[in-house]
């Protein structure tokens, strides 16, 4: 392999990555919290796409690319995320919260139920063909040599690192935070030093569906818009989010960074089959686990007798 | 005691729900069913399909249905892509709809399956999209309004070489039924011809990230790249391979023929050579149904679509001509008028069946300039010689 | 109708196969496994390719198909079954995924997306039992759900079965008490493996075709909703948490209702029933079935200990 042929993949597994380490933040804030897998992450995500892709469309008009594409392209954004966060909010609400006693599988199942209910609006809502999210901005290639990356690539990674960034400020420097790590390493006592856990927990939930639209919109850009976009993204995500020892927002991200060069590599440099990418995603995921099951960067948590 | 309430409640309701259906049952208006993905990854694909079908149906019922009376009902059920739903959709179709003949299944691997239940039922099956060459072996109750991967992939393969003159090809194929049936239907006769395909690149379906791939094809260097798949996946591979600023031709297939491309994948299909059913000369009926299917359901129809209206029509016309002849629709005379079609005039072409129930069909080759494609011909292949129709 | 419905009855049998299964991994071991369909899947492969490519019989099919599945639920569940809760959960559904997906790829023993058709019907003695007439097939695949539950239920009330439940309990203190966590998991995790096996190559001869789009992680997901609705570590509870939830799948093609919803709206069905099943009754219907040893239970302890 010559070197623009590597660091053209490296590149492209790099970027790969980025999107994975977007919906992966968002599910290790939820999992790091309330320690449940929140199955219908991906499908909130295409919902904040879809209101993404409205907003923007509605507020652009005809307007030719230029500032205004990128303010309304960043006013949708936001707009989105409020819608994201108060359905995120309404879902636990209804769906999780009468569970938070029951065994582990209770909200499991559940929140694959509404995964479906999502999913499946969406599709007879808005129908089963995939949308265009038209770029806000000029997306023509930029060549570093022989290797080659777009705009929406260095946005997505840019992004990423900020939302990373601002997370970790925010879970370790401010007051709602400190509860939220509390409220993780023991509810009870959280509850006992006048931690609000429900106003906790809801709003671990409204910001991890805030992330989910960020998330969903700058993948819309290049993946288009459909109704089970969230599906197998989510997934994959996920598994970037337990390689990278969930609950751990650092870890997240390199997760996601780490899953996405791995896919790559893997069938570019090593020959394994590209059909065979997800294989190497959950083999990754496996062999992780068993070897440091609480993933790259988690803690281990000890088992009291 | 609680939880015996519940079981007995549960059965009761089970053993009582067939009771339900009861009211449902007419007699007088024959139903026609359709099998298809309606929800799902695939989704898409069953429901552009199923559109087509309703459209038919309602335009054959606004003329007054079969014999000028008695209109036709359409049921559809959706398979979801796996084989037990399909089954179940057929079992459900034939036993308490008592359908008098089957549109789809929409893909090969449910088709298998469904098209062997319909062969023992004695249901004639249209399908407009399964494309394996061997679904029509399964009887003589199977037909399709679409060309066989045989067909479709040794058109190509044979104009790539001879035509276009290329001696290297790329591809980029989904591992999925009818991207792969392509893929390897014209490896075969490209090869057979004297080419080679030097790289061939698969993915998953729901993959939307294609760089990889194209990365490995552009460092293998082929004169063109065929990317045999679907219509919104097609799009993507275009649009990313300009990002990655690949120079290379693309070549594909009948997937294309959805005007759905030019509006997610915007600029990037100019240049683009595919197959893909061939052209009616002089022929408004295309572009007629094209307006209408787009005025009632806001997006326009695949070739699967097209196909599937045509297939609906061929039914439709000949459960008329039976109840013309004897006043029933017997599902064996109806198999018999179905294979009797001469030379329809339908939207995708004139539409004839083979012996086995294959289309019987030519190939059009189109270029793309811009975003409006261009006839460049018809083609067929005629013991293993690319002949131009016209 | 009636015909639909028997249809309805042997999904439920096959279903109910992997249900035990899954109750004597998820019930009893309290390990949560979203692996069904991967070793569905094998089951049916094997079944399929054997029958196909070799020209076994599908008897001679049924111990290689419960045997490889077996297997693969040995290696599977030997590594993983040092993690717990939702990390096994994920472990095991990347198994499933991987299978699938391999499956989808390995084109020349798989046939990969066109998937193995043509599968010959069962024969016994001159009988030939047929999917298209639906009795004998029914009566086959209830033999074998009949069969599984009377062994499950045996071994549920043995050594095995206190063992699992110990296990479940308190791994610590039923390690103390001499308990080998390691086997009796694997062990559960083989058993269940097996019989899903065993259900794939029923669902093999019953559809006569096998494609890699059947065996989607949503299988999984829908034989661990059949134990949790019936309830776990109830085997009885198993097989009717099958039976409804496949009544419930197929409700709307059963009545006709299919054809007059959109289709979309029989999926958010299932979706609203998951949810309300799960805040309304977590337990299950049936609930756990308590083994009684020696003196009768008292009747206050009514599960609200925990």
């Amino acid at each position: 392999m010559g070197i623009a042929e590597f660091f053209q993949h490296l590149m492209n597994g790099l970027t790969l990555g980025g999107i994975y380490a977007l919906i992966a933040l968002g599910y290790t804030m939820v999992y790091g919290i309330l320690k449940f897998i929140n199955f219908a992450h991906g499908d909130v995500l295409m919902v904040g796409a879809y209101i993404g892709l409205f907003l923007f469309d509605w507020l652009r008009g005809d307007s030719p690319l230029g500032l205004w594409t990128l303010v309304a392209f960043f006013l949708a954004m936001i707009i989105s995320m409020g819608f994201s966060a108060a359905i995120g909010m309404f879902i636990e609400r209804v769906a999780y919260k009468p569970l938070r006693k029951a065994t582990r599988l209770a909200p499991l199942l559940s929140a694959i139920g509404v995964s479906f209910i999502l999913s499946n609006g969406a599709a007879w809502a808005f129908g089963t063909h995939s949308r265009k999210f038209n770029y806000p901005f000029d997306n023509s290639a930029i060549h570093l040599g022989e290797v080659v990356i777009t705009p929406h690539q260095i946005l997505i990674l840019i992004v990423s690192l900020v939302m990373m960034i601002i997370l970790k400020i925010f879970v370790d420097k401010t007051r709602m935070g400190k509860a939220m790590r509390a409220t993780s390493l023991d509810q009870g006592t959280a509850m006992l030093m006048g931690i609000s856990v429900n106003r906790v927990i809801s709003m671990t939930f409204a910001i991890g569906s805030a992330l989910a639209a960020v998330g969903g919109i700058l993948i819309a850009l290049d993946f288009k818009v459909y109704a089970t976009m969230g599906t197998m993204m989510g997934l994959k995500a996920f598994v970037a989010a337990v390689v990278g020892g969930i609950g751990n927002i650092s870890g997240a991200m390199f997760g996601g960074i780490l899953l996405g060069i791995l896919e790559t590599f893997g069938v570019a440099v090593f020959g394994i089959p590209t059909g065979l990418k997800d294989t190497i995603a959950f083999g990754v995921l496996i062999l992780i686990l068993l070897l440091k099951p609480e993933g790259l960067f988690g803690k281990v948590e000890k088992e009291k007798v | 005691m609680k939880k015996s309430l519940i079981v007995f409640l549960i059965l009761a309701i089970a053993l009582t729900s067939p009771l339900f259906a009861q009211g449902s049952k007419e007699a007088a208006s024959p139903k026609v069913g359709f099998i298809g993905p309606m929800t799902g990854d695939y989704a898409n694909y069953g429901v552009l399909s199923n559109n087509s079908a309703m459209l038919a149906i309602e335009q054959f019922n606004a003329k007054g249905g079969i014999g000028g009376s008695i209109p036709v009902t359409l049921v559809t059920e959706d398979s979801e892509g796996n084989v037990e739903k399909g089954l179940s959709s057929i079992e459900k179709l034939s036993s308490s709809d008592k359908i008098v003949g089957l549109i789809g299944p929409v893909f090969t691997g449910v088709s298998f399956a469904v098209g062997e239940r319909v062969q023992n039922e004695g249901i004639v099956m249209i399908s407009p999209s399964a494309t394996h060459a061997d679904i029509t072996a399964i009887g003589d109750y199977v037909f399709r309004t679409v060309v066989s991967d045989g067909l479709q992939g040794e058109v190509a393969g044979r104009y790539f070489f001879e035509k276009l003159g290329y001696k290297t090809v790329g591809v980029l194929y989904a591992k999925n039924d009818y991207s792969q049936g392509l893929y390897e239907g014209m490896t075969a006769s490209f090869e057979a011809a004297g080419g080679k395909v030097t790289i061939a690149e698969a993915f998953n379906v729901g993959d939307k990230d294609f760089k990889t791939q194209l990365t490995k094809i552009r460092t293998a260097n082929p004169q063109a790249i065929y990317i045999p798949n679907y219509t919104a996946e097609m799009a993507q591979i275009l649009e990313q391979a300009s990002q990655l600023g690949m120079k290379i031709p693309f070549l594909s297939c009948d997937g294309f023929s959805n005007p759905e491309i030019y509006n997610l994948a915007g600029g990037f299909t100019d240049g683009v050579i595919y197959v893909g059913p061939a052209k009616v000369k002089e022929s408004p009926a295309f572009s007629t149904f094209v307006s209408q299917y787009t005025a009632k359901y806001g997006v326009g129809p695949d070739s699967f679509a097209t196909n599937a209206y045509d297939g609906t029509n061929i039914l439709l016309s000949a459960m008329d001509k039976v109840y013309k002849a004897t006043g029933k629709f017997d599902r064996k005379a109806i198999r018999d008028a179905v294979a009797a079609t001469k030379d329809y005039a339908g939207v995708s072409g004139t539409v004839n069946f083979a012996e086995n129930g294959d289309l019987v069909a030519y190939q059009g080759l189109y270029k793309v300039n811009k975003t409006t494609p261009e006839y460049l011909g018809t083609f067929t292949v005629v013991d293993g010689k690319l002949v131009q129709i016209d | 109708m009636f015909n639909f419905f028997l249809l309805i009855l042997i999904y439920s049998g096959i279903y109910a196969l992997m249900a035990l299964g899954q109750n004597i991994i998820t019930g009893y071991g309290g390990l949560l496994s979203l692996t069904q369909a991967g070793f569905f899947a094998i089951g049916s492969y094997a079944t399929a390719i054997l029958t196909t490519r070799f020209g076994w019989s599908f008897w001679a099919t049924l111990p290689a198909a419960l045997i490889l599945s077996a297997f693969f639920g040995l290696l599977i569940g030997l590594p993983t079954l040092r993690l717990k809760g939702d990390y096994l959960a994920i472990a095991t559904l990347g198994f499933g995924e991987i299978v699938r997906n391999v499956l989808n790829n390995w084109d020349s023993v798989t046939r990969g997306p066109m998937g193995i058709q043509r599968i010959p019907m069962p024969d016994l003695f001159g009988f030939t039992i047929n999917p298209y007439k639906k009795y004998a097939f029914l009566v086959m695949v209830f033999i074998f759900v009949g069969i599984a539950y009377f062994i499950f239920q045996r071994l549920a009330r043995s050594r095995m079965g206190r063992a699992l439940s110990a296990v479940r309990e308190d791994e610590i203190a039923a390690q103390s008490m001499g308990i080998n966590i390691t086997t009796y998991k694997v062990f559960a995790f083989i058993l269940g493996a097996s019989v899903a096996g065993l259900a794939g190559s029923l669902q093999a001869v019953f559809s006569l075709s096998v494609t890699p789009g059947t065996y989607t992680f949503m299988v999984s997901v829908m034989v661990l909703c059949m134990v949790v609705l019936g309830g776990m570590g109830n085997f009885k509870a198993s097989i009717l948490g099958a039976f409804i939830i496949q009544l419930i799948s197929y409700f709307p093609q059963l009545t006709g209702l299919s054809s007059v919803i959109p289709p979309q709206f029989k999926q958010i069905l299932f979706g609203l029933i998951l949810v309300v099943m799960m805040i309304w009754r977590p337990q299950g219907l049936l609930g756990r079935e308590e083994t009684r040893y020696g003196k009768k239970v008292a009747k206050g302890h009514k599960g609200g200990a925990q």
